[in-house]
């Protein structure tokens, strides 16, 4: 044992090298790249409490299948392999060393979580095994690039979401007396940290912060201890379940604060069962963010994009999921991912796929809303990085204002 | 003459298992063995359980978080004492055992259920308390040694050479984690059959008798908590090696504290062979349910199946089974 | 550490941790019900609840409303629950305590997956049994449905003092679970017994789901799991073996976890989970037996 000093680990980091140098050496062997396929892989909860994400894995899926049959990535069809990690991050990094290690993917895409993408993404950087399109809205995922070249988000980050929030509220409502209902974990905090950056030095307007945790059954108390500050505007930072509680309690209690709902917890089904928990007046005039065309908002009931979005779950995914907002982000972000595997070129490696990813300019993404341009360059890595605002109004979002820089 | 048949036979199945051991890699690829020795880990937790259920008759549903008493303590030391990260498992071990001595407290009063919500509180409570005191424990983003103590972490970036030899870095873990079990399992064995195992069954079988024999039951009771906490820390400090050197919050949620309690009774309380089948029935059956389907929920329905099967079938677990196969071969010797 | 002029504050507090103590009771007094026919603690009671709330949201789905559906998922709980009890649970009738117990964490997964594969995993919502419409009383908020919820939980307590005093099948249940030796004896079919005691724990369990989803607003496979812990403990804090207890249990666990978390500032909400635990905890080591429990009768 004491022979394994600092010698065995020169040892090991040239051997690692070496492995490394000898597997890019030639152009062809690059792993999970044949002549027919391209493989990639990715974990996705498909068991346990947040099984609901699964959908972001199934419509990317079903996007992927339907590109292959319309020709693929020059000749090549797209294999998604992904598996259930439960939830687990200890999972996900099993999982991902199996995609890696035995199924020689190509690239890990699509992982969904925060904590479960942080577990795999030093080891991933380590063996320059790209991390593409990372299911999550934490904003290390962009900002932490020069650290972990391989890896790179694709929505908007929490952060950032709410300064926009925080910035509306100081420019509109100046008087505003802000209490803020979070989940208390590294997702709720971010967004905290964002309204408080967008608030600047209004930051004073918050009257009270209460979080609650994900394994609570209600948030009850939380919402009757903002009333109790006398707050008259509610952020909610939530999952979905959580937002629709924070409604219903807050019409028990007779109380109607302007509601912010961050995205995550708005998508239209959502904000139709939050109404029929409380009432119409109690969601009525809430603020959200969008990027992407909610599939039930009848704005988009007669869309090109979302008729596609339709046709290809029925074809290739049992026609389920037509409501679901999770479906449409997996499609888009299976979308950008076709994109910059044709802008990889024809003999794609996992060095040119991350140059291709980092210098994205997707104009004609059709399932994110009009106007945004899915692009980064060599120092802007967050893919989308565009939003509106939007409204509730009479059962249905209704966008204002202009396209506005989520950053 | 039949106790010398036993030893011998107990020596041969000892030998056995080595041999299994060492030589399983060769058929293994790469991420397999990682798979195995993530088993390991759980090998050892559930040693700790068996000889805490299974030997003095006490539930905990508290040893997931055991388990994360030993990650943490050897994700601290490592990442910020610059401890090199095998130096640490005995560390963590110790650690663990005191807190397992703490949690040994309420069973001096308390039995059965009462026992079981004290420990499933532990259970609940450790994934928020890991994230309340963030200074130390890096949060709910947890620690990740791959980034912060590379240079201490050993095999994170290529293989290990041991004693002249050259070990892929999952082969290595593998070796350590059932290397590691193996003596454990070999430290319990002893145990239990001297006078602490006695002390332990008087307990077990009923508190009043031996309290009137002279044990004092209160001390047994806490010390099999504890020693029972040295192997979850050890499975736990091994854990996070097995991780990519990470360790989170929700890694250690209270459901791998149900898990383990799978496990040990799958296997077969009171059994050592059997802890190890049940450590790989909660490593590979669950990943085995993941593949059968990907619908949503459907690897739920196989695991959970496949546990109501064992228990139907086997109710005395699997190393019931493996007492009633080997017991002809024992008696014929 | 409360301002004197948060009474209506610390009232409110109250009235809603009532309220979410509410939800765990009905659940607490079927883990209770089997506990008591049993000595087993069923983890899949919570799930079986989840379940039956699935089956009574399909009902209104196809155009049944809320009492019709939950009198008709009642009764199929009640015969699923026996059918349970059948088919997984006698096998292992004979086998230790621990072992039950982990085929009712078997259970558990094929409950919560099944529910999951059957039911898309998006989040439903329930007609409310109850008006909803705030009700103030001296600056207090709570509605209609908070009453009835608790209402339900105590009347159920109600029904089965009375079936287990009163009626020939309630004593027979209560004498199989004393001493089935000697129940044998006098003819009481004491495996049928057991079962009848799931089908009543797994109908009580339906009655807790079909409370506890619609003033949470929406319901999820996994909207019962929280619920279990805290029927669980409020059950313990109780006293396992009391009904009543568990009532009161739950619903003093619903006000103390409100209380904590809103005026000990220390404690706050992330850590009023573990810091009512840890009460509950010393609770018992001064009450082994939990507030309503027996002294403690050992089972051999």
């Amino acid at each position: 044992m004491r022979a394994m000093g600092k010698r065995s680990v020169l040892f090991g980091v040239v051997g690692a090298l070496v492995a490394v140098s000898a597997a890019s050496a030639g152009g062809s062997a690059t792993p999970g790249v044949t002549a027919k396929q391209i493989l990639i892989g990715g974990t996705t909860p498909l068991s346990g409490p947040a099984s609901a994400y699964a959908a972001v894995a199934k419509g990317a899926d079903a996007y992927f299948k339907y590109a292959n049959d319309h020709g693929g990535v020059f000749g090549r069809s797209i294999k998604y392999k992904y598996v259930d990690d439960a939830y687990d991050p200890s999972q996900t990094i099993q999982k991902v060393r199996d995609l890696v290690q035995n199924d020689k993917v190509f690239a890990i895409y699509n992982t969904l979580g925060t904590e479960q993408n942080l577990a795999v993404r030093s080891y991933l950087n380590q063996l320059k095994v790209p991390q593409l399109l990372v299911a999550s809205g934490a904003s290390t995922w962009g900002s932490d690039y020069k650290k972990y070249p391989w890896t790179i988000g694709y929505q908007p980050s929490y952060k950032g979401e709410a300064t926009l929030y925080g910035r509306y509220i100081a420019k509109a409502k100046p008087r505003a007396r802000i209490g803020v209902l979070y989940q208390n974990d590294d997702y709720g905090k971010e967004l905290v940290a964002g309204l408080q950056r967008g608030l600047g030095k209004k930051a004073k307007l918050i009257v009270s912060k209460q979080g609650y945790d994900v394994t609570d059954t209600d948030v009850k108390s939380q919402i009757a201890r903002l009333k109790s500050k006398r707050a008259n505007t509610l952020m909610v930072f939530a999952t979905p379940k959580f937002a629709i509680q924070s409604y219903s309690s807050a019409r028990v209690l007779g109380w109607h604060p302007l509601v912010f709902v961050n995205v995550v917890a708005s998508a239209s089904n959502t904000m139709t069962i939050a109404s029929l928990a409380s009432s119409k007046r109690q969601t009525e005039g809430s603020i959200s963010l969008a990027f992407l065309k909610d599939p039930i908002n009848p704005r988009w009931t007669n869309d090109k994009a979302v008729k596609l979005f339709r046709t290809i779950l029925k074809k290739y995914n049992g026609g389920e999921g037509l409501t679901d907002y999770y479906n449409i982000y997996g499609m888009s972000s299976a979308f950008t991912l076709v994109d910059a595997l044709k802008h990889a070129g024809k003999s794609p490696t996992r060095a040119g796929i991350m140059r291709a990813v980092t210098h994205l300019n997707e104009q004609n993404n059709p399932f994110v809303l009009p106007g945004i341009v899915v692009r980064t360059t060599s120092t802007d890595h967050f893919p989308i990085a565009q939003a509106r605002l939007q409204r509730y109004h009479n059962g249905h979002w209704v966008y204002f204002g202009p396209l506005v820089r989520v950053g | 003459m039949s106790r010398v048949v036993r030893i011998a036979a107990g020596l041969v199945a000892a030998a056995a298992a080595v041999a299994l051991v060492l030589v399983l890699p060769h058929w293994l690829s790469d991420a397999r063995a990682a798979e195995f020795a993530r088993a390991g880990c759980f090998f050892i937790a559930i040693l700790g359980l068996n000889l805490l259920t299974g030997y003095t008759g006490q539930i905990s549903l508290g040893h997931g978080a055991l388990m994360a008493v030993g990650a943490y303590t050897t994700a601290i030391l490592t990442a910020n004492h610059g401890f090199r990260d095998l130096w640490t498992i005995p560390l963590a071990g110790l650690v663990a055992m005191g807190a397992g001595f703490l949690l040994g407290l309420p069973a001096r009063r308390l039995s059965g259920l009462y026992l079981a919500l004290a420990t499933f509180a532990f259970a609940v409570a450790m994934p928020a308390l890991l994230k309340r005191f963030s200074g130390l424990t890096g949060g709910s983003q947890g620690i990740n040694l791959f980034d912060k103590a590379l240079t201490r972490s050993t095999g994170a970036l290529g293989p290990v050479h041991v004693l002249g030899r050259t070990v892929a870095t999952n082969d290595f873990l593998y070796y350590l984690t059932w290397g590691t079990g193996l003596v454990l399992a070999a430290a319990a064995w002893v145990l239990v059959r001297g006078r602490v195992g006695r002390a332990f069954r008087a307990v077990r079988d009923s508190e009043v008798a031996a309290a009137s024999s002279g044990i004092n039951t209160g001390f047994y009771k806490m010390l099999a908590f504890g020693i029972s906490g040295f192997y979850a820390g050890v499975g736990g400090s091994l854990f996070v090696l097995v991780s990519n050197w990470f360790v989170s919050p929700t890694t250690f949620a209270f459901d791998k504290s149900l898990l383990l309690v799978v496990g040990a009774v799958v296997g077969g309380l009171g059994s050592l062979a059997g802890m190890a089948l049940g450590a790989l029935f909660i490593q590979f059956v669950p990943s085995w349910a993941g593949n059968v389907s990907n619908a949503p929920g459907a690897p739920s329905v196989f695991f959970g199946a496949a546990i109501v099967l064992v228990m139907i079938l086997l109710p005395s677990g699997l190393g019931g089974v493996l007492r009633k196969l080997t017991e002809p071969l024992t008696t014929r010797l | 550490m409360v301002g004197a002029a948060d009474w209506a504050g610390v009232a409110q507090q109250v009235v809603a941790g009532l309220s979410s103590g509410g939800t765990y009771a009905t659940l607490a007094v079927a883990l209770v019900l089997i506990y008591r026919a049993t000595g087993v603690v069923n983890f899949a009671q919570g799930e079986l609840a989840m379940f039956s709330t699935f089956v009574a949201w399909t009902l209104t789905q196809h155009g049944f409303s809320y009492w019709p559906a939950f009198a008709l998922t009642v009764a199929a709980s009640f015969g699923g629950g026996i059918a349970l009890e059948r088919v997984v649970i006698r096998p292992v009738e004979r086998a230790s305590v621990l072992t039950v117990a982990i085929v009712t964490i078997g259970v558990f997964f094929v409950v919560n997956g099944a529910a999951f594969w059957i039911w898309s995993p998006q989040v439903k919502s329930m007609p409310n049994a109850f008006s909803t419409r705030p009700i103030r009383i001296a600056g207090v908020a709570f509605s209609i449905s908070d009453l009835g919820i608790i209402g339900v939980s105590l009347l159920a307590v109600l029904l089965l003092w009375f079936f287990f005093r009163f009626t020939k099948l309630g004593l027979a249940m209560r004498a199989a679970a004393l001493n089935p030796e000697s129940s044998r004896l006098t003819g009481i079919r004491v495996s049928w017994m057991i079962a009848l005691g799931w089908g009543l724990a797994t109908a009580l369990g339906a009655v807790a789901g079909l409370m506890a989803a619609p003033p949470l607003g929406s319901f999820d496979q996994n909207f019962m799991q929280p619920i279990l812990l805290y029927a669980f403990a409020g059950a313990v804090l109780g006293g396992i073996d009391s009904a009543l207890g568990a009532v009161v249990g739950s619903l003093a666990l619903g006000v103390f976890l409100n209380l904590l978390g809103t005026y000990v500032s220390w404690v706050g909400t992330d850590l009023r989970q573990a810091a009512a635990l840890a009460v509950i905890l010393g609770v018992l080591l001064v009450r082994p037996a939990g507030l309503f429990g027996q002294a403690l009768v050992r089972r051999v």
